[in-house]
């Protein structure tokens, strides 16, 4: 099983490496880039809220962080390595900051108060607009970069899943398991909770920021609700949730399949997109918390299907 | 110094709303351990409803708390129903994760449809009642009788949580849910009563905020992450501190409104929730 999941990873990286190849299509190229961008938030979302369980409804801050910093610096003439650098550098430190007041908070708590923090944020990015241009936005100086764009977002994407693949592994995923079951027991058996957590916390921040700074670089043009929206700040959730949370395909294919849906409904219909998503979100809730790649009911959808036959 | 106490009036009625609110998330949060992430929202809604049968049927603010009470108690009953009860008995990380999940995609559909819905989002109800002036001091009369509204209001909760049967079994699920299970409480019906009451209220007092504020399809977020500072603030299911908390958080954001500037108002929900976590992760007084 393990070694055909590999199998399939690596023909799908080859085949989205090749793809530019392929087609000419640059909307085609464009649409798997926003895919690529989504799941990498998707997969690092998960290191906290599907692995560690603990629900981090701020994600998108250490996106957003991630791009403002890309974008202040590239604006203000540093190289772009420097500027990619500094967006997840800055993102690790702000996780290193809210670490200690927020994994003091369990459950709900810990939800909410990650989710004002993205609030806070975009509050911060439009009022301090001598910094980040506010709400009238911060552009950079344009280029036409959508293949680059397109390759460095697939790297990244495979180096998160490969890490997600090695933390499911390592004693690391396991302690990060045993956190989420019972964070008492966890700690009793020698597992330095806060330590894990920390580690989680920034890792997931690293890439967010990267995934930040990229997004900048390939929009050009961002304003404080394109990085710390409602619906950036939700979709990883609901994408790994609706593909099966503390997996590695789960939030791959959550983003794809959200992403599809996304782009059918944006051509159907112009209205309408948050209650969409919305009802999606309780749709999920109510009937698939375990996700798509969730084994045990595809196995219990299966063999119900062979009594049917039968 | 005039300007001074107009603010703290202002501030103390502005708590008194949110006060409300907090009252309805922290009983829910209470009795069925659900973050209702939807809870703002319902207060928007209230404040339209408010709006329109002033605009319709001429019906004045304090009037339509007759409609808006009962129509929000059922509309709670029936969201308790249809979407809250069957994620209960979940285990409980997946529990905490599909409530989370269904209240923030009721608050999306919410926003999003009443936004959709109306061709000029933005509803003021343009009320007015002669000030009374004590020497240099306006005091606004509306003001003052909605304040006095939202006192009797809270009296009456109180009153009801500590006397009758009902109100003493939802304070005892919210102590100790198995030790209410076993004195015989029947759980459903706390937990459709609580989240009927606890929409109820936070749809209230959009009837007070209309009247002072115009709302807009947007303002549900920001209100429900001010009630959970301000149920941190005071500790969950525990009324008095609520209220407490809603006045130091309406006050700080008047005073903050008119110092720093109004588009900061709402960082202080946020410091305050994060000075108090660092201080007392369980609440000032819970």
């Amino acid at each position: 099983m393990a070694v055909v999941l590999v199998g399939v990873g690596l023909v799908a990286f080859a085949g989205f490496a090749a793809l530019p190849a392929l087609t000419t299509s640059t909307y085609l190229i464009a649409f798997f880039l926003s895919v690529f961008i989504a799941a990498i938030l998707a997969q690092s979302y998960d290191w906290v809220g599907g692995h560690l369980g603990y629900l981090n409804l701020g994600h998108a801050s250490f996106f957003g962080i991630g791009a403002y910093t890309f974008g202040i610096l590239l604006k203000g003439g540093q190289p772009l390595l420097v500027a990619f650098g500094a967006g997840a550098v800055l993102a690790v430190a702000f996780a290193l900051l809210i670490s200690y007041p927020f994994f003091r908070l369990r459950g709900a708590y810990f939800a909410l108060a990650t989710f004002g923090l993205v609030t806070l944020l975009e509050l911060l990015a439009s009022n301090l607009s001598e910094l980040t241009g506010g709400s009238g936005g911060l552009t950079i100086p344009t280029g036409y970069r959508l293949y680059r764009a397109y390759y460095a977002a697939l790297g990244l994407l495979a180096l998160v899943v490969g890490a997600t693949a090695g933390l499911a592994r390592s004693r690391l995923g396991l302690a990060l398991v045993s956190i989420r079951e019972d964070e008492e027991v966890a700690g009793a058996f020698g597992v330095n909770a806060y330590g894990v957590k920390c580690l989680a916390l920034v890792a997931s921040a690293a890439v967010a920021g990267l995934a930040g700074g990229l997004y900048c670089w390939y929009l050009t043009y961002i304003i404080p609700s394109t990085v710390f929206g409602l619906d950036v700040a939700i979709g990883p959730i609901v994408m790994a949730m609706l593909g099966g949370s503390g997996t590695i395909a789960g939030p791959l294919l959550g983003a794809l399949v959200l992403d599809v849906i996304r782009e059918v409904l944006r051509f159907k219909t112009q209205y309408l997109a948050l209650t969409i998503y919305g009802v999606i979100l309780v749709l999920v809730g109510l009937f698939l918390p375990g996700g798509l790649a969730n084994p045990r009911r595809w196995r219990r959808l299966t063999r119900l299907a062979g009594r049917r036959l039968a | 110094m005039q300007t001074f106490i107009q603010l703290l009036i202002g501030g103390v009625l502005q708590g008194g709303i949110y006060a409300l609110g907090a009252f309805g998330l922290s009983i829910i949060f209470g009795v069925l351990r659900v973050l209702n992430v939807a809870h703002g929202d319902y207060l928007m809604l209230g404040g339209m409803l408010t709006y329109w049968l002033y605009t319709a049927w001429g019906l004045p603010p304090w009037a339509s708390l007759v409609v808006v009470f009962p129509v929000f108690f059922l509309g709670g009953l029936v969201v308790e129903r249809g979407l809250i009860r069957p994620i209960t008995g979940k285990g409980h990380h997946e529990f905490l994760v599909a409530s989370i999940l269904v209240t923030l995609g009721i608050s999306l559909a919410i926003e999003d449809v009443t936004a959709f819905g109306l061709t000029q989002p933005v509803k003021g109800i343009d009320y007015f009642l002669p000030p009374i002036r004590m020497g240099a001091i306006v005091v606004s009369s509306l003001r003052l009788i909605l304040l006095a509204l939202i006192v009797a209001l809270t009296a009456a909760i109180h009153l009801f949580l500590q006397r009758s049967f009902t109100g003493k079994a939802l304070r005892a699920v919210m102590e100790d849910r198995e030790g209410a299970m076993l004195a015989g409480i029947d759980i459903g019906t706390a937990s459709a009563v609580a989240f009927g009451l606890g929409t109820a209220l936070t749809a209230t007092a959009g009837v007070f905020f209309v009247t002072l504020i115009p709302v807009d399809p947007h303002i549900g977020i920001p209100l429900t992450l001010r009630y959970l500072a301000i149920i941190v603030l005071g500790g969950v299911g525990h009324l008095p501190g609520a209220l407490a908390g809603s006045v130091v958080l309406g006050l700080s954001e008047s005073l903050v409104a008119f110092y720093v500037g109004a588009e900061w108002s709402l960082t202080v929900a946020f410091v305050i929730l994060i000075a108090i976590l660092l201080a007392r992760p369980r609440g000032l007084l819970g």
